[in-house]
């Protein structure tokens, strides 16, 4: 038996219908959200799900967590396949998204997480003991006693966040879980995330929040209509990226020899260079290229008699790497 | 089993929580239905009065049995449209969003929406004690074959229902307008259950549909073994009734959680209805 | 005029987009069963005949024609007091009563364009029900055009003097299932709609008696019931009188409500 979530050519279309007359029918091909998705989240390490929107990252997390049934291919989870044991699987996992859905607004919070505790089977003196310690975790035992119609959306947040973690989860499927947070709540979080990793929880985890996935995710899965593009460490996934060292310059003033001279040397690196001016009307260029050529640039600007008012050299980041790489014309190529 | 009745007991305590001590309680389920059975009464009572009445319907002659009759048919209809409420506000679970947390964890759907209608049951069993204090005030139109008809009654009245709200609970969460059933559900149900009007008034068709609702013969039984001095025998063909009922009720509400549910899952939707 | 008119033509785009079918089912449906139980009982149990008890307080023995009316009325009411009442508490949870408080657009035209187009709109709804009362069977008679006229401005007038001061308390305490349903079955006993008022004990009479739509129903029955040769002229009057102080009570305490929802919004 293998551990950790295993996805197989993993597909899902939903059932498209349109009206056609006087009834709808279904589409002849509807599009497919995950098309021949292959992964594996291994226990004790936080995997990392990016994309753009549309991607298909929730409808993954959706199939993998058994609200969503597989058109094709197959989820294992240690083991167990999600369609034909979804009871056992739901055991094992559990869910927290960004917003403040899933919590319900009249209990208070020992109240929410009693209930779920029930519904999730976990034995009673189990409960009573994991209630207080996620109480604690989350910063709500003060506020454990108060409807959470009371509570402020960080607050809320905080109790989504205990809720997800209510029945010791195996795995943890993480879908935006910081969005909107609080920077220190969602600094907490990441702490929380690592920390449960260390445990030796596997964690899925989608954001929007590069910086995120950098700090926390060992692999990352980077998908794009549904398909896998590309993976590997955070650092590799931004090595791959092509034209992305990204020079910054900013003249004192307009002078057309140091354009002619820029555009010369970018038509020479085959770099892409965009020219414009600053708020305070200074000529700007940005000058990208797999090679870090700010010595070329600033040796063709001197030598032209230009002044420099400012210079920044970005490299590679996961971001550019999402960008190029989920580009659907370089998907194609 | 024990993580199924752990389910339906937390189900309960939470829609318990959520919904007891709101003023609608206590307005929805006892200041409206006196009103109206007030107005009920005083809008029959010139037909009761004339002369052909009482030969037709015996109860017609005396205003106290009369009253007794509409406050029965009250009674159960408040009972029984408690858990038409209930089972809309849990489908305002699906807008909420918890209605996803339930699906994602390994309880028994079954054990939610039984769960979701007992608790519906329990916080109106306050409503039972007034019943039985205005019954106790006027005792003497009371009319029971022996004591233990007390307790067919309210099994008569208890089961079905329980029955009708896992029912009503899995058709709401999973449909698309919950508030047009609701409406569909409210006066239509009075009507042809003989909440108002003994059922021989009613036409044959209106009979017939009144019969798939349970309702229809919890109040046969009711009225029968609290105020007609029926017994058993004389209520067998209603009990065996109201017992397929339920059993057809709760192998619906099992159906239509799982097509429900499968059904979500292919398509990502919470509505399938 | 340019207030009314405008909230007249905005409502109206709103319900053709959106009509609020559920509502009117519901309205439709109560009507319809109040008319149908009547009618059953009517003929299975009272045998086509009612007792002398209702003659005596009404003058006359069409009984069926008697609830068709008053199920037609109480739909009236129910529907206008829906529109009116709610209008305002509409917009405050639609978020828009913000923007509509920040013109410098006085109350009493709003209202009055609402209620222009729930005349319209409940005019048609009034018309399905008297048609379908028509199909199960109920016969009714010819009425007076002016005296019909005059219950119709007696009963606009009680429905939108009781409809302003519900409002500003549905604004006041955010919250409108509650206050509009007890309006409604404390209106369907108390009113004379589905039987005359003096069957109701005395304290429930001098309830009824305080509310405007108990002296428009007795112009409406003057109008249409056979046989009951009454006077319309005093219950129109008093009908006027007590709308009027309705509708000053609610503008009175309008704004303060207003504020007060502003408050509570501000602090959610």
């Amino acid at each position: 038996m293998s551990t950790g979530i295993v996805t197989t050519d993993l597909r899902k279309t939903f059932p498209v219908r349109r009206w056609q007359g006087w009834r709808r029918r279904p589409v002849a091909a509807p599009v497919a959200a995950v098309d021949g998705l292959s992964l594996r989240i291994p226990p004790g390490q936080v995997t990392g799900l990016l994309g753009l929107n549309g991607a298909g990252k929730t409808t993954t997390i959706r199939i993998l967590s058994t609200l969503l049934r597989p058109t094709g291919g197959t989820v294992r989870v240690d083991g167990l396949d999600v369609v034909e044991h979804a009871r056992e699987v739901r055991r094992r996992i559990n869910v927290i998204s960004g917003g403040e859905r899933m919590v319900y607004d009249r209990l208070t919070a020992r109240e929410n997480l009693w209930y779920f505790g029930q519904l999730y089977d976990v034995p009673r003196a189990r409960l009573r003991v994991r209630i207080g310690e996620l109480l604690d975790l989350v910063g709500l035992t003060d506020a454990a006693q108060v409807p959470v119609e009371r509570y402020s959306r960080g607050m809320r947040q905080r109790l989504v966040i205990a809720r997800g973690l209510i029945n010791d989860p195996a795995y943890l499927l993480l879908d935006e879980p910081t969005l909107g947070l609080d920077a220190p709540i969602a600094h907490q979080l990441r702490a929380l995330i690592a920390q449960l990793a260390a445990d030796g929880v596997g964690v899925l985890l989608t954001s929007h929040y590069l910086a995120e996935v950098e700090q926390l995710c060992r692999h990352v899965y980077l998908i794009a209509r549904g398909s896998l593009v590309a993976q590997g460490s955070p650092a590799q996934l931004a090595g791959q990226t092509v034209r992305r060292h990204t020079v910054r310059l900013v003249l004192t003033v307009a002078d057309p020899a140091v354009t002619v001279a820029l555009r010369t040397l970018a038509a020479r690196h085959d770099a892409e260079l965009t020219v414009d001016v600053d708020d305070e009307g200074r000529p700007r260029f940005a000058l990208r290229h797999p090679e870090d050529l700010v010595g070329a640039v600033v040796t063709a600007v001197v030598q032209q008699g230009g002044t420099i008012a400012g210079l920044t050299v970005t490299p590679p980041t996961l971001e550019d790497a999402i960008l190029t790489l989920a580009d659907p014309a370089v998907v194609a190529r | 089993m024990s993580h199924a009745l752990r389910v339906v007991a937390a189900e309960a305590l939470k829609q318990h929580r959520r919904l007891f001590g709101q003023p609608l309680v206590l307005f929805s389920m006892l200041l409206w239905p006196l009103l109206t059975l007030a107005a009920t009464y005083y809008t029959v009572l010139p037909v009761m009065e004339s002369a052909a009445a009482p030969q037709r319907w015996p109860v017609a002659a005396d205003p106290r049995r009369l009253l007794a009759f509409l406050a029965a048919g009250a009674l159960a209809y408040t009972f029984f449209f408690s858990l038409v409420q209930s089972a809309w506000h849990f489908s305002f679970e699906r807008v909420s969003g918890t209605l996803e947390a339930l699906f994602l964890s390994p309880a028994s759907r079954m054990a939610l929406v039984i769960g979701n209608g007992a608790a519906a049951l329990t916080q109106n069993a306050w409503l039972f004690g007034c019943f039985a204090v205005a019954a106790a005030t006027a005792a003497d139109v009371l009319d029971v074959a022996h004591p233990g008809m007390y307790a067919v009654a309210a099994v008569a009245l208890l089961v079905p229902a329980v029955a009708w709200g896992a029912f009503l609970n899995s058709l709401l969460i999973f449909s698309r307008d919950s508030a047009f059933l609701y409406t569909l559900l409210d006066d239509p149900l009075w009507f042809v259950a003989g909440v108002r009007l003994p059922l021989f008034a009613l036409p044959v068709w209106i009979k017939a549909v009144g019969l798939a609702f349970p309702l229809t013969s919890s109040l046969v039984v009711l009225r029968g073994a609290l105020l007609d001095r029926a017994d058993l025998g004389d209520l067998a063909a209603p009990l065996g009734w109201l017992a397929l009922l339920t059993v057809g009720l709760f192998a619906g509400a099992s159906a239509l959680l799982r097509l429900g549910e499968a059904r979500v899952q292919r398509t990502g939707g919470l509505q399938v209805f | 005029m340019s207030v009314m008119g405008a909230t007249f033509v905005r409502n109206w785009r709103i319900t053709l987009r959106a009509y609020p079918w559920t509502y009117f089912v519901g309205t439709l449906a109560t009507g319809v069963l109040t008319i149908g139980v009547s009618m059953l009982a009517y003929r299975a149990i009272g045998g086509g005949r009612v007792g002398a008890s209702f003659t005596a307080a009404t003058g006359s023995a069409d009984y069926l024609g008697y609830v068709t009316i008053g199920a037609a009325a109480l739909t009236f009411a129910t529907r206008m007091v829906l529109w009116v009442a709610k209008a305002q508490i509409t917009e405050y949870r639609e978020g828009t009563l913000e923007s509509q408080l920040l013109t410098p657009a006085r109350r009493l035209p709003y209202l009055l364009g609402v209620t222009a187009q729930a005349l319209s709109t409940t005019a048609v709804e009034i018309t399905v029900l008297v048609a379908v009362a028509s199909a199960l069977g109920v016969r009714l008679s010819v009425p007076d055009p002016l005296t019909l006229l005059a219950a119709t401005v007696a009963a606009t007038v009680a429905v939108v003097g009781m409809s302003v001061p519900l409002s500003a308390l549905m604004l006041a305490a955010g919250e409108a299932h509650i206050t509009q349903n007890t309006l409604f079955t404390a209106m369907a006993l108390l009113c004379g709609f589905t039987f005359p008022t003096s069957y109701l004990p005395q304290a429930a009479r001098w309830l009824g008696e305080a509310l405007p739509v108990t002296w428009a129903l007795r112009v409406l029955r003057a109008a249409t019931l056979p046989g009951a040769d009454v006077d319309p002229w005093p219950a129109f009057a008093v009908c006027l009188v007590l709308g009027g102080v309705y509708l000053l009570l609610g503008l009175s305490i309008l704004k303060p409500a207003e504020r007060r929802a502003l408050h509570r919004s501000a602090r959610a």
